[in-house]
C-alpha cells in the first residue's frame, strides 16, 4: 500500500482517538487509563489498513477529487472505528478478572468447565454456514464495489471508489438548512428551559425535548438525502416514503382491526382467520393482484370507481404519487395479516384488571387506548416495527417489480429495486447494496434507541 | 408403525441418493461427445427445439445433442459465466441480437475469445456430416446484422421485426379507407377514429422498449453510434440526440399529450399494448412480428379483422430500412474438430428448409432461409396466411446501409434501459425531449465508455 502525504495526519488522528477511547473506557471500568491508551492506540493506527490495503489507498492519490478524498476518509476512519471498538470491547473484558466471560450479558455469563473445545466443535457447522453464506458474500460485495465489472463475463478492473462517488453529490438544500436551524433553536430552547426549570415539573422542557427528537430524525434524513447525487436522492427518498408509509399505516390499521376483532362478536374466529389470509401471499403475487385490479383499462378497481363516481379512474402508472400510494397499499395489505395476528395475541395479554380500574377512574375509550392499551403493547409494537421495516426494505421489491417496475419515471425505485436494476453492472450494484446495508444498520440502531427505550415488558 | 415409517424414509433417501449418483454418472459417460445447447426459452419453443434434437440424435447417435432451456437471457448468461469459470462451457449458446457485441467480446477462463465464427468453422464446406450447409442461404437482413468483421459470426435462428397491426373493423367504421403507412397518415386516421361516437379511449399503442425507437431511427437512415453504428470499428460514442431519434420522441410525445397514444405505464411491457388492442381500446398497434399469429387470433376471438402491414415511417425523409430482432446460436471455441462438426451439423439441421418452415409456422418468426420461404410458398402457406409474409417483405426493403443494418454496442441492454427511461420521463413527467435526451446521452455514454474500458483494449 502506498502512503500519500494526506494520510499522515489521518493516521496521527486515529491513533490519538484510539488512545483517548482506550483511556476513557479503561478508566470507566476502574482500570488504569494509561494501559487502556497503550492497548487501543495501536488498534487505531492499524484499523485503517483494513480498508486502505485492499483499496491501495487509491482515494488519496494526488489527482483525486474532493469527493474521492471524502469517501476515502470515511473508509479510513470506519476501518479505524471497527478495530478500535473491537479492541476496546475485548481488551477491557480480558483485562478484568473473568476474561472472556465478561463479554456476555451478566445474566448469561458463564464458562465451560472442561474447556470450550467440545462446544466449538458443535458450533463449527453453524459458523461454517455463516462464514460461507454471510461473511464471505459480504466481503465479496465489498471487493466488487471497487471494481468495474459486468455480469456474464469474468473481466474485472479496479475502479477505486467510482461506484460510490457516482451515487454521491452533496449539495446544501433549503430542506436541510431549515430543519437544521429549527433543530439548533429547539436544542438551545430545551437547554434553557431545563435550566430555568430546576424542579422538573414544567411541561415546556419535555415538550421541547420531544420536538428536538423529531427534528433530529428529520435532519438526519435530510442530511443523508443531501449527500446523495440527484439520481440516487430520489431512490433514497422513495425508500424512506415507502418504508415509513408501510410501517406506520400498516401498524395503525393492524391495531385498529385487531381491536375490532377482539370485541366479543359472533363468528370472530372466522374473521380472524380470513384477515390473516393475505400474509400467506408472497410479495410478487401481491404485486400481480394489485396490477390486475388497478389496470387502467381493464381493472376492476377502475370499474367500481367509475360506477360510483362521475370521474375517470386516474392512472397510477403515469402518476408518481398514486404509484407510491398503491405500492404502500399493496404492502400494507400484504403485511396486515401478520400485524393483526400479533396484535390479537398482544391484546389478550393486556391486563383486564388495569382496564377495569381505568374505567372506574373515568377514563374514556380513547384514553384507555392511549394510556393503557398502546403502552402495554410496546413489546409487540417493537417487534412489529423491526419485522415490518425489514419487510419494507427488502421485500417490497417483489411487489414493485410486478406492480410498477419502478415507474413512472423512477418514482417507485427504492434502494433494493435500484440494486436489482443495476444487475448488469455488478460493481455498481455491489456499491448500491452496501449503501442499502448502511441504511438498514442506521435504521436498526435508531429503532433500538428510540423504540427500545419505551418498551415495557411488564414485571 | 414407527419402524415401517423409518424404513420408508430410509428407502426414499437411498433412492434419491442413488438417482443423483446415477444421473451424474450418465453425464460423465456421455460428456466427451455430448453437445450441450443452451437456449433462453422454456415454453413451446423449448419443446420444439428438443423435438428437433431428438430427430438429430436419431440420425447422428455419435453426437448426442442435449438442449437446456433457461428462463431468460440474463439467467442463461449467468449459467454460461459459471460454466466458463468451471472450464466447461456448452458447445452452443443462444445470444439475442442486442448482445451480439457482448458475445464477440466474451472470453473464456484463459482470456481467449469464447466463440468462433460459424462461417470460419464451416470453412466453405457444402455439407457437414451429411447435413447440407444453409448458412449461405440466410436472408439478407439477418446476414447483414450478424456479419461482423466480414464474417458471418453466428447461426441465425429466431428472427423477427416490428410490424403494424390495424383493427380493420374500426377503420371501416371511421371511414379510413387505407391503412396508414406514415406518421402523418396515422395522425389523420386517428383523428377520424377518435371522433367516432363510440370511439376507443386512445388510438394507438406500442411497448416502451428501446427496439422501437431504434427502428424509427433506422427507417430514417440515422445512426445511434459512431463508427457506422459500430460496424466499421468498435463504437465509441452514442448518439441519443440525433434529429432522427428526437423526431420520433417528439412525435410520440405529441400523440401522448393529445390522448392518441396509449402508454401502458410500464417499460418493456409487451402485453399491455397487445391487450389494449385485443380489447379494442386502441385501433392500432406496433409490436413484434413474432406476435402476429396471436394478434390475428385475438382479433378473430374479439370479432374484428386485423390487418398486418409494414411499420409506419416518417414520410418526410427517405426510407432506409427496418431492423431485425431475435437471437442466434453461437459456437464456442476449443471443442475439437470432430465435436465442432457435430455442433455445426446440428445448427444446419435445425435451420434446414423443412425445419425452418416449421419453426416459422409454429412461432411466427420469419423463415430464416430463402429455401424455407420458397418451401412455404410452394405449400400455399402464404396464400392462406398472407399476413405471415409481411415481415419478410419489410426486411427485404432495407437498403443495406449501416443505419438499416443495426448498431453493435457493448452493454446494449443497459443503454436501451436509459432510452426507455428517458421516453417515459418525456411522456409521463413532461420532461423536455431535447433536455432529457441530452441527459440520456450522458448516461448511455458512460455505460459504453465503461464497457469499452473493460473490453475495448
Amino acid at each position: 500500500m502506498p502512503i500519500y502525504p494526506l494520510m499522515l495526519p489521518l493516521f496521527a488522528a486515529v491513533t490519538l482517538i484510539g488512545a483517548l477511547v482506550g483511556w476513557t473506557v479503561w478508566r470507566n471500568a476502574g482500570l488504569s487509563g494509561r494501559r487502556g491508551a497503550l492497548v487501543v492506540a495501536p488498534a487505531g493506527f492499524l484499523g485503517p489498513l483494513l480498508t486502505m490495503v485492499p483499496m491501495e489507498a487509491c482515494t488519496f492519490e494526488p489527482e483525486r477529487t474532493g469527493l474521492d478524498i471524502a469517501v476515502g476518509i470515511v473508509a479510513f476512519t470506519s476501518g479505524a472505528a471497527v478495530l478500535i471498538a473491537a479492541t476496546a470491547w475485548i481488551g477491557r473484558a480480558l483485562s478484568k478478572p473473568g476474561g472472556w466471560a465478561n463479554l456476555d450479558d451478566r445474566a448469561e455469563a458463564g464458562s465451560f468447565r472442561g474447556g470450550a473445545a467440545a462446544a466449538m466443535a458443535l458450533l463449527l457447522p453453524t459458523l461454517a454456514v455463516l462464514a460461507v453464506f454471510l461473511y464471505w458474500p459480504l466481503f465479496e460485495t465489498l471487493r466488487l464495489s471497487t471494481q468495474l465489472t459486468r455480469r456474464g463475463n469474468p473481466i474485472e478492473r479496479f475502479s477505486c471508489v467510482d461506484n460510490y462517488t457516482e451515487l454521491l453529490g452533496p449539495t446544501a438544500e433549503w430542506w436541510l438548512l431549515v430543519p437544521l436551524a429549527a433543530l439548533l433553536v429547539t436544542a438551545v430552547g430545551a437547554e434553557l428551559a431545563r435550566r430555568a426549570d430546576k424542579v422538573g415539573s414544567g411541561l415546556l422542557a419535555p415538550r421541547l425535548r420531544r420536538v428536538r427528537g423529531w427534528l433530529t430524525v428529520v435532519v438526519v434524513i435530510a442530511a443523508a438525502a443531501s449527500v446523495f447525487g440527484p439520481s440516487y436522492r430520489s431512490v433514497f427518498l422513495t425508500t424512506m416514503i415507502l418504508t415509513s408509509g408501510t410501517v406506520l399505516i400498516g401498524l395503525a390499521a393492524g391495531l385498529g382491526i385487531a381491536l375490532l376483532v377482539s370485541q366479543p362478536i359472533k363468528g370472530r374466529a372466522i374473521y380472524r382467520t380470513l384477515l390473516i389470509w393475505p400474509f400467506a401471499v408472497s410479495p410478487p403475487i401481491a404485486g400481480i393482484l394489485f396490477f390486475v385490479m388497478f389496470d387502467p383499462l381493464t381493472g376492476i378497481a377502475g370499474h367500481v370507481f367509475e360506477a360510483l363516481t362521475p370521474w375517470d379512474m386516474p392512472n397510477y402508472r403515469t402518476d408518481p404519487v398514486l404509484a407510491r400510494g398503491l405500492v404502500i397499499m399493496a404492502s400494507v395489505w400484504k403485511t396486515l395479516g401478520f400485524t393483526i395476528l400479533f396484535y390479537i395475541a398482544g391484546l389478550q395479554n393486556v391486563s383486564t384488571n388495569m382496564l377495569e380500574a381505568a374505567r372506574l377512574d373515568g377514563a374514556n375509550g380513547w384514553q384507555r387506548l392511549r394510556y393503557f392499551i398502546v403502552p402495554s403493547l410496546t413489546p409487540i409494537t417493537f417487534f412489529l416495527v423491526v419485522t415490518n421495516v425489514t419487510y419494507a426494505f427488502f421485500e417490497i421489491f417483489g411487489t414493485i417489480s410486478y406492480l410498477t417496475e419502478g415507474g413512472p419515471s423512477g418514482a417507485t425505485v427504492d434502494a433494493m429495486t435500484s440494486v436489482v436494476q443495476s444487475s448488469e453492472w455488478v460493481g455498481d450494484g455491489a456499491a448500491r447494496s452496501l449503501v442499502l446495508f448502511v441504511m438498514v444498520l442506521a435504521v436498526t440502531a435508531w429503532q433500538f434507541r428510540a423504540t427500545g427505550r419505551r418498551v415495557h415488558y411488564g414485571g | 408403525m414407527r419402524l415401517s415409517r423409518r424404513i420408508i424414509a430410509a428407502t426414499a433417501a437411498l433412492t434419491l441418493l442413488a438417482g443423483t449418483v446415477a444421473c451424474s454418472k450418465e453425464d460423465d459417460a456421455a460428456g466427451d461427445k455430448q453437445i450441450d445447447v443452451w437456449i433462453a426459452f422454456t415454453d413451446y419453443r423449448l419443446d420444439w427445439a428438443k423435438a428437433r434434437a431428438d430427430e438429430f440424435n436419431a440420425k447422428h447417435p455419435e453426437y448426442p445433442v442435449v438442449i437446456s432451456g433457461y428462463d431468460s437471457y440474463e439467467v442463461l448468461f449467468d449459467a454460461v459465466s459459471a460454466a466458463i469459470e468451471k472450464g466447461t462451457p456448452p458447445e452452443i449458446v443462444q445470444y439475442f441480437e442486442a448482445a451480439t457485441q457482448d458475445a464477440r467480446d466474451a472470453v473464456n477462463k484463459d482470456g481467449e475469445p469464447l466463440f468462433v465464427s460459424v462461417q470460419a468453422a464451416i470453412n466453405g464446406r457444402a455439407d457437414i456430416l451429411g447435413e447440407p450447409v444453409v448458412l449461405e442461404d440466410v436472408v439478407d437482413a439477418a446476414r447483414n446484422y450478424y456479419t461482423t468483421d466480414g464474417q458471418f459470426s453466428s447461426m441465425p435462428w429466431n428472427t423477427s421485426t416490428t410490424l403494424f397491426y390495424s383493427n380493420q373493423s374500426l377503420l371501416k367504421k371511421a371511414k379510413v379507407d387505407k391503412v396508414p403507412e406514415t406518421w402523418d397518415e396515422i395522425e389523420a386516421a386517428c383523428a377520424k377514429i377518435l371522433k367516432l361516437a363510440d370511439a376507443p379511449k386512445h388510438c394507438i399503442s406500442w411497448p416502451n422498449h428501446g427496439w422501437l425507437p431504434e427502428q424509427a431511427v433506422a427507417q430514417q437512415g440515422g445512426l445511434i453510434a459512431d463508427n457506422e453504428n459500430g460496424r466499421a470499428g468498435r463504437a465509441q460514442n452514442i448518439d441519443y440526440t440525433s434529429e432522427e431519434l428526437l423526431n420520433f420522441v417528439k412525435w410520440e410525445k405529441e400523440l401522448y399529450d393529445n390522448g392518441t397514444y396509449y402508454y401502458s405505464g410500464k417499460q418493456n411491457d409487451w402485453d399491455g399494448p397487445q391487450n389494449a388492442f385485443a380489447a379494442q381500446e386502441v385501433g392500432f398497434l406496433m409490436t413484434s412480428a413474432g406476435d402476429a399469429t396471436a394478434i390475428v387470433g385475438a382479433g378473430k376471438d374479439g370479432g374484428f379483422d386485423v390487418e398486418v402491414s409494414r411499420m409506419p415511417y416518417n414520410g418526410d425523409v427517405p426510407y432506409a430500412g427496418n431492423l431485425i430482432g431475435g437471437a442466434t446460436l453461437w459456437l464456442t471455441a476449443d471443442q475439437g474438430d470432430a465435436k465442432q462438426d457435430g455442433s455445426l451439423a446440428f445448427m444446419q439441421f435445425l435451420n434446414n428448409p423443412k425445419n425452418a418452415a416449421d419453426w416459422h409456422k409454429t412461432t411466427g418468426y420469419i423463415p430464416i432461409t430463402k429455401a424455407a420461404g420458397a418451401l412455404l410458398e410452394q405449400e400455399g402457406w402464404f396464400t392462406e396466411n398472407p399476413y405471415q409474409k409481411v415481415a419478410t417483405e419489410q426486411l427485404a426493403l432495407a437498403n443495406g446501409t449501416p443505419a438499416a443494418t443495426g448498431a453493435l454496442l457493448g452493454s446494449f441492454v443497459s443503454i436501451r434501459a436509459v432510452l426507455t427511461q428517458a421516453i417515459e420521463d418525456v411522456l409521463v413527467s413532461g420532461a423536455d425531449p431535447v433536455e432529457r435526451f441530452t441527459k440520456a446521452q450522458e448516461d448511455a455514454q458512460k455505460l459504453l465508455t465503461d464497457y469499452n474500458a473493460l473490453y475495448g483494449g
